[in-house]
């Protein structure tokens, strides 16, 4: 609870450091370094677990200290074992570059599919003349009530019947289209893109493929960050579906892969951390790099959806 | 707004009648008229993302249902007919029972805990101030981390003997807690991680909704003598009920449906105190090959959480 009042005029001047004078102030700006060290410190104890010898990790970590996180010997070996760069890693078997690049892979393949498919999904649904389009409007947004996980299994017996089961396509295909994306990216379309520009072009004799790629698409380009965005983020945290649909370790995916050969046996916490790392290092660089899409896209599907 | 989008709709169908060219000879141009075949075409715009949702979201549905009411295995597919069998044998099933039960108790642990933090986050940094901007991305980086990375090195914070829990533990003085190894500790112990992993979630929409609220209602309020508390009270938690009734319904499913976690810290002990109820679908569906009882327990959840959405979004309606 707060001067809600006050906040709201505060808000619209620039910031300052007024709101940290008086004990309230100090108050204020405790709960700030609070807040960011339980946030932060999982991350800090993975980052630099990963650049210290696995010996040290243990040795140095009670009594609760700085050293309990700061290496005193910088050392990159776990990233070597697990990429497969030196003698230990190959003896293990790791070849974890292998899985970052699938990752990689799959991704981009359904962020590229899902912007191409979601985008004409959007553009029907906003704009083009269509008996009966709420029913077809209903179809798509009745698959937000369908949950997710719980129909992994369902799912997987259908992929199977597909023979499309332990490829890379297991990964992408089911993804290339999303009520969620076409959901907000016609909303986009409706709320910011002028008819009448379409409309001039249908005037001039374009057809509707035109118009699409010549003018509706470069005016939704904000949109169309915000849910590549999304989408490329939530397809690389995937974890459950990999787990169950790719069974071949050559194919598979980081995530899955730090999980199956570290995660279970908790062995050696430098590699884990480093594996670790290198799975959370690109999405959360892209998060702070575009978070104001980022939040604006989330924060669309509270306000608007 | 819905309206004028008909009307501009309308327009566009009638200039579109308009401009096409009525002396087409092409074999397609003799059999359909010009306005069906731009039907057509407007249709193939949205096909492929009508196919993907039949095939991957739909026929999964259709196709549980089926084999709910087989004996079905990974490896050898559609067995005998069992009628309802698997349903009724999920009523004497213990496991079953106590694995609603776990699932239950994860989503009163977390949803209301997470609800409040966020809100009083969101609240206390609406006010930008310098820092307001770290702490924010702060909030927001366990968010875009990948779950099971949150859970692996939880996992490691948790650890009975090394984690970084038992070392602040020590240094205080006190005793190390086996958190995970616990059946008493376990699930608050996970309940807590996935309130760190999921708040930013909740803020960012809390955020947006606190902005969304006009100042006048504010400055009518404090002219009228309101205080901070009675400003929150009358003011913020009314205006902000649509948000916070959508917040509630989002993270009651997602929590409902949760797995990881589970899978990567506890396997669904000690004690079953952690096995919920997706986590129970995956064991019965890869570890003991049984996708047909797989099968009917997610038909099952599934209706619940249909259910559980209704029943919410009905009480939020009732109250307005």
């Amino acid at each position: 609870m707060a001067a809600d009042a006050q906040q709201h005029i505060a808000r619209r001047r620039p910031p300052t450091l007024r709101a940290f004078r008086g004990v309230f102030g100090a108050l204020r700006a405790l709960l700030y370094v609070a807040i960011c060290v339980i946030f932060l410190v999982p991350f800090a104890w993975m980052l630099f677990g990963g650049l210290r010898a696995e010996r040290e990790i243990f040795r140095y970590l009670t009594p609760f200290s700085w050293r309990t996180f700061v290496p005193i010997e910088w050392t990159l070996d776990s990233y070597k074992t697990i990429l497969g760069l030196n003698e230990t890693g190959k003896a293990a078997g790791y070849n974890f570059g292998r899985n970052l690049l699938n990752t990689l892979i799959v991704s981009t393949a359904v962020v590229i599919s899902s912007l191409f498919f979601n985008t004409m999904g959007a553009y029907f649904f906003a704009r083009l003349p269509f008996p009966k389009k709420n029913w077809l409007m209903i179809y798509v947004l009745a698959t937000f009530l369908i949950p997710f996980e719980v129909t992994i299994v369902p799912l997987y017996i259908v992929v199977r019947t597909l023979h499309l089961d332990n490829t890379m396509w297991a990964l992408i295909v089911p993804w290339y289209a999303s009520p969620f994306v076409i959901f907000s990216l016609m909303q986009f379309m409706r709320w910011t893109i002028p008819y009448d520009l379409d409309e001039a072009a249908l005037m001039d004799g374009a057809g509707y493929w035109t118009i699409l790629w010549k003018v509706i698409v470069p005016l939704s380009i904000p949109g169309l960050v915000t849910n590549a965005l999304l989408e490329f983020q939530f397809i690389w945290n995937l974890f459950y579906w990999p787990l169950v649909a790719v069974g071949d370790r050559n194919i598979q995916v980081l995530q899955v892969v730090i999980s199956s050969t570290l995660g279970q046996t908790q062995q050696y916490w430098g590699r884990t951390f480093a594996g670790a790392t290198l799975a959370t290092l690109p999405v959360v660089v892209i998060f702070l790099l575009l978070q104001r899409y980022y939040i604006q896209g989330v924060a669309n599907t509270g306000v608007k959806g | 707004m819905f309206c004028k989008k008909q009307d501009a709709e309308g327009t566009m169908a009638r200039q579109l009648e308009a401009a096409g060219q009525p002396g087409e000879t092409s074999a397609i141009g003799r059999l359909l008229t010009w306005r069906q075949r731009r039907l057509i075409v407007a249709f193939l715009f949205v096909l492929p993302a009508l196919i993907n949702f039949a095939v991957f979201r739909y026929i999964p549905i259709v196709e549980a249902f089926r084999a709910s009411l087989y004996k079905y295995s990974l490896l050898g597919g559609f067995g005998e007919f069992v009628g309802l069998a698997h349903y009724n044998r999920m009523l004497t099933d213990p496991v079953f029972w106590r694995s609603l039960q776990a699932t239950l108790l994860f989503v009163l642990y977390k949803v209301p805990l997470q609800i409040v933090l966020s809100l009083g986050l969101a609240i206390l940094l609406t006010r930008q101030t310098i820092g307001t901007g770290i702490v924010r991305s702060a909030i927001l980086t366990p968010m875009v981390t990948s779950i099971i990375i949150v859970s692996i090195i939880w996992a490691m914070m948790y650890q009975s003997q090394n984690g970084l829990f038992q070392s602040v533990l020590v240094t205080l003085g006190l005793r190390k807690i086996p958190f995970l190894s616990d059946a008493r500790y376990a699930l608050p112990a996970i309940s807590v991680m996935m309130i760190w992993k999921d708040i930013g979630f909740s803020f960012i929409i809390f955020v947006a909704g606190l902005k969304g609220i006009p100042e006048m209602y504010y400055e009518a309020a404090i002219v009228d003598g309101a205080n901070r508390r009675q400003l929150f009270r009358h003011v913020t938690i009314p205006l902000l009920k649509p948000v916070l009734m959508f917040v509630i319904v989002t993270q009651t499913i997602f929590s409902f449906q949760v797995f990881v976690p589970v899978y990567q810290m506890t396997k669904g002990g000690p004690l079953d105190s952690t096995k919920v109820i997706v986590y129970y679908i995956y064991q019965q569906g890869f570890n003991f090959q049984d996708m047909g009882y797989a099968s009917a327990i997610s038909m099952v959840t599934l209706v619940l959480l249909l259910l559980i959405s209704w029943g919410q979004m009905r009480f939020l309606r009732s109250d307005d």
